[in-house]
């Protein structure tokens, strides 16, 4: 034979040896042999060609021979997935629950903290922390190129009042858009779908009206028409002209409070009433917030020197009183490219918060998968030990397991993904107030990691019973069946530690989910301390509805009178912010100086929250004063620095008096807030300000003013009505206003407590969130706990069938299957008490958010008990069930049986 | 095995009609097979050796041959290697397929014939 010939047969019979195991067995010694007698037969027939042809052939139908195979094993895991139901839906379940909690979670909240969509690398955005500036002042900011690639201005969300077809007389209704400066979009790298956007060429000032609508509102009300660009629309009023779309998904920068329209800050005065008395060029009028992109290299704290520079610098150009320390305003940043108007705090804790979560949920299903399999395994060493003597080969016994377990990891994974896509729908439908906008989207990053961990757990767990049953003794197990020990399996052994670490995740996620979920309710259940189904509000936003600055002012000296006469009305206030109307709690706005008995001795400086309100307002919301006096109509009739500057009347709270004047009585004493003087006249209890939030905050009331309506058009106002009968009252007072002033339009009219449901409906559906975690860590630790005592049960059943045949009681039998369990539960709850109260410690001392409902708690004896109680009773009850079958165990058929 | 209909066999694919042809007559091993499908068709189809025993595993799994303990007269016995021959199911499968065949090609001439008129 040559040496082609030679070389051929010697890559043919390479070729062969690598067919699966199982085929070798049966045709291997007739494909070597046929290979042989071929290869002289086909060599003189067609020379080097037939040979090539002779090796393509085995090399082609290697794959093609292991796909088969595969195939094979797929239908026989099948079939054996499908024979054991319980334990098929047990796994696929917590798989699905936790991949799609998992998901949830953390999807959810990458919706709040998360980047807002359409914006380009959100990275580098930042904006003031909790503070606003004046038009020049920006002008400033955004020419800072040293540290600032681009900035813009931002004025909103702005209500609109939008009527489609042109004529005056149209219909309009509210939406909610940005009164922006012109470099906005080109600042947050935005694109149109079509027209145009805004530039400071084309944007002009005092230039007739634009608009750009988002995809949304062109999808919604523009009916997508393909030719919107150039329509118009009449917008508060004035006729608008549409210049371009924005992209898919974009919704302002800060899509959590949405915006639809977006309008040059530069257009005429007369589009909306925000931009009157010429905010563009008054350095007093900081009603913009202002977003930086930082330029390429520049961090926070190396713009926020540049920025402070810029202020400081301008604060004595325009003679700025540069505060009591005299160094001046310090301004923060605080990263822009957020979901939600969110402190970099809150961003940090939220995140470290989920990240935790789902580690704790994730481990939870990989320890409960893991032990799912490993039992199983060690109950099929039978089957094993049967398929080996048979002649199965190991690494098909190992890839037969491997299969069982990518299918139903992949079973798992697929429901897991439904689960989770079911989840995010529904909870994107929880309705928040406007303009709040709460959209939660399926993070597919998390969702892809999830899987992938998911996936690894079974597939790795899968193969340690495959890896071990595979060096199993066959003759062994065979004739002593289960009982045959294995290596590796020890009582206490790696499913036991399994076990423990799922008692103790499972108790630490239910007492964090607990924690955190009590908190959420505790503050949506919060005693508002007065009756709010009664209450009845309504906006008004007259400036809107054409009224000028005085007959504002006028109708607004004149409406408590006119509707205190409307029939079931007890009482009628005005108000500048609704309370409860926001999830977090107002933020300080301003700072106060208190001052010393005789006005001259030291001053301290105090963060309150300014509230302007109507007279009678604690009268009519239902609050008792706690000293001294409210306002009446002539506080509010009162020009807002009184007669030659004297002192303005004040409310505090009683927070506010704490702060301001220790334990002393504030009533009389002085308050100073930049120039301007006021007295408190009167001191209210604390009323919580919003939701979940569990501190009061200082709060200084002062009276809203004709002056007040005069600088501050733009601010709609809210009036708060008493009523004997709501639906009724509701009518008359529609009535009375739409005969008194036909032109006013009403909107938003509610009670308080319509109002408190729709937001507790939001809370609690966050809160059930987390409920639902911890249930679903509760049901996955019994799972596991129950999956482990059965099998230790079907381990035990010919010492259990002795012990009974020897004259061992049925509650003998059962105190010693449940003794083991009990040692387990024990153990995991030690640890997973002592695990949670870490956690608890940890984020406490990370966040002060959630330190205080954590504060709260750790000394609650009912949630550190109850959580392990709750926990125990469900796995003990686990537990019993299979002690309860080892009971009926016969002995006769158990001793019998092996 | 679950059993099945032989219809559902046809169009048989070609390796597995000329393995099933081979084994009309006699039990034959995979040499045999492939030799006599070459002398059948002069030279112009060759199973080769991997797809022959890929055929044949599968043949025997559907249950159309069988591995045969007969073996031939000692002087003609490789007893090294292993038999094959037709089940019931085989025979009818490749009857069927003939059939099919013939009828084809009963088509294709009374066509022609109509051309020719």
């Amino acid at each position: 034979m040559n040496r082609r010939l030679n070389f051929c047969l010697a890559l043919y019979r390479h070729l062969a040896s690598a067919y699966p195991h199982e085929f070798r067995m049966l045709y291997g010694e007739d494909l070597d042999r046929l290979g042989e007698d071929a290869v002289l037969e086909v060599w003189r027939r067609h020379g080097l060609p037939g040979l090539l042809r002779l090796l393509a052939d085995i090399a082609v139908q290697l794959p093609a021979m292991y796909l088969r195979e595969i195939r094979q094993d797929v239908a026989y895991a099948s079939r054996v997935l499908a024979k054991s139901p319980g334990f098929t839906s047990v796994a696929v379940l917590s798989l699905a629950l936790g991949i799609g909690m998992c998901c949830t979670v953390f999807s959810e909240i990458q919706s709040i903290v998360g980047p807002p969509p359409g914006v380009r690398e959100p990275g580098r955005l930042v904006t003031f922390w909790w503070s606003t500036a004046s038009y020049p002042y920006f002008e400033r900011y955004r020419d800072a190129h040293q540290v600032v690639a681009a900035a813009t201005a931002v004025l909103g969300p702005v209500p609109f009042a939008v009527a489609f077809d042109g004529n005056s007389s149209a219909k309009a209704e509210r939406f909610y858009g940005h009164m922006v400066s012109p470099e906005y979009f080109s600042a947050l790298g935005v694109t149109p779908a079509a027209g145009r956007f805004f530039s400071p060429e084309t944007e002009k000032p005092g230039m007739p009206p634009v608009v750009v609508a988002s995809d949304r509102f062109w999808r919604a009300h523009l009916g997508a028409d393909p030719n919107a660009v150039g329509r118009r629309l009449r917008l508060n009023g004035q006729m608008a002209t549409i210049v371009g779309i924005g992209p898919k998904g974009f919704q302002g920068i800060w899509p959590g409070y949405t915006a639809d329209l977006f309008v040059p800050a530069t257009c005429d005065a007369s589009v909306a009433p925000e931009l009157s008395g010429d905010p563009l060029n008054r350095h007093d009028r900081e009603i913009f917030r202002v977003v930086l992109r930082l330029a390429h290299g520049v961090t926070m704290p190396m713009a926020e020197v540049t920025i402070n520079t810029i202020t400081r610098n301008l604060d004595r150009e325009y003679g700025v009183p540069s505060g009591p320390d005299g160094k001046g305003r310090m301004l923060r940043l605080m990263p822009a490219g957020t979901f939600m108007y969110i402190t970099p705090e809150q961003h940090t804790f939220v995140n470290t918060f989920n990240v935790v979560l789902w580690a704790l949920v994730l481990s939870l299903v990989c320890a409960n998968l893991a032990n799912l399999l490993l039992a199983r395994g060690s109950q099929r060493r039978r089957e094993v030990a049967v398929r080996l003597s048979v002649g199965a080969s190991r690494p098909r016994l190992i890839r037969q397991f491997l299969t069982e377990s990518v299918l139903l990891a992949f079973a798992g994974g697929l429901a897991g993904i439904a689960l989770a896509f079911g989840i995010t729908r529904v909870m994107s439908s929880l309705p928040v107030p406007p303009p709040l906008e709460f959209n939660c989207q399926l993070d597919f990053r998390v969702l892809a990691l999830t899987l992938a961990i998911a996936l690894a757990a079974g597939v790795g767990f899968g193969l340690v019973p495959a890896l071990s049953s595979a060096r199993v003794d066959i003759g062994r197990t065979l004739k002593e069946g289960a009982q045959a020990p294995l290596r590796g399996y020890r009582r206490f052994g790696s499913r036991n530690l399994f076990v423990v670490c799922q008692m103790a995740v499972s108790l630490m996620l239910l007492v964090v989910t607990w924690f955190v979920a009590t908190g959420f309710l505790n503050t949506t259940r919060l005693n508002v301390g007065f009756e709010t189904g009664n209450l009845i509000l309504m906006s008004l936003d007259p400036v809107r509805d054409g009224y000028s600055a005085a007959g504002t002012s006028a109708l607004f000296a004149a409406l408590p009178d006119e509707l205190s006469r409307v029939d079931g009305v007890r009482g009628v206030t005005l108000t500048g912010s609704v309370p409860f109307a926001s999830l977090t709690s107002d933020r300080a706005n301003t700072q106060v100086a208190s001052q010393t008995g005789d006005g001259l001795g030291g001053q301290t400086l105090h963060s309150v929250f300014r509230d302007f309100i109507g007279a009678n307002y604690f009268a009519t919301l239902g609050v008792p004063l706690v000293g001294g006096r409210e306002f009446d109509l002539r506080d509010q009739r009162r020009g807002e620095l009184g007669p030659q500057g004297a002192a303005v009347p004040a409310i505090l709270n009683q927070t506010a008096a704490r702060e301001l004047f220790g334990g002393e009585n504030p009533i009389g004493r002085r308050i100073r807030e930049g120039e301007r003087n006021y007295t408190v006249v009167g001191l209210t209890r604390d009323v919580p300000s919003g939701f979940l939030v569990t501190r009061p905050v200082a709060t200084l009331f002062v009276p809203l003013s004709a002056e007040w309506f005069r600088k501050n058009p733009a601010e709609r106002i809210t009036i708060l009505l008493r009523a004997t009968a709501t639906r009724s009252t509701q009518a008359s007072v529609r009535n009375q206003l739409a005969s008194f002033h036909s032109g006013l339009t009403v909107f938003n009219v509610r009670t308080m407590r319509e109002d408190l449901d729709r937001l507790n409906a939001f809370v609690e559906g966050q809160a059930a969130v987390y409920i639902t975690l911890g249930m679903f860590a509760l049901l996955l630790a019994s799972i596991g706990l129950g999956g482990v005592t059965a099998y230790a049960v079907a381990r035990r059943r010919k010492e259990i069938g002795i012990r009974m045949a020897l004259g061992a009681r049925s509650r003998q039998v059962q105190a010693l299957v449940l003794k083991e369990g009990t040692a387990l539960l024990m153990t995991g709850s030690v640890l997973g008490l002592g695990g949670a109260y870490a956690i608890a410690r940890a984020f406490a001392a990370y966040s002060e958010t959630l330190a205080r409902t954590f504060a709260m708690r750790p000394n609650n004896p009912a949630l550190v008990f109850s959580a392990p109680l709750v926990l125990a009773g469900l796995a003990m009850l686990a537990c019993y069930l299979p002690a309860r079958r080892a009971t009926e165990i016969d002995p006769v058929a158990a001793l019998r049986e092996e | 095995m679950r059993k099945q209909d032989a219809s559902s066999f046809l169009p048989l694919h070609n390796n597995w009609f000329h393995i099933l042809l081979s084994l009309v007559d006699d039990e034959q091993h995979g040499y045999g097979i492939m030799q006599e499908v070459l002398a059948r068709t002069n030279g112009s189809v060759r199973i080769w050796p991997a797809t022959l025993y890929g055929s044949l595993q599968r043949m025997i799994a559907d249950g159309l041959i069988e591995e045969s303990d007969d073996r031939p007269a000692a002087e003609l016995d490789d007893a090294r290697r292993r038999y094959y021959r037709l089940t019931r199911l085989g025979r009818k499968v490749l009857d069927l397929d003939c059939e099919r065949l013939q009828e084809m090609i009963r088509m294709v001439q009374r066509k022609r014939k109509q051309e020719a008129y």
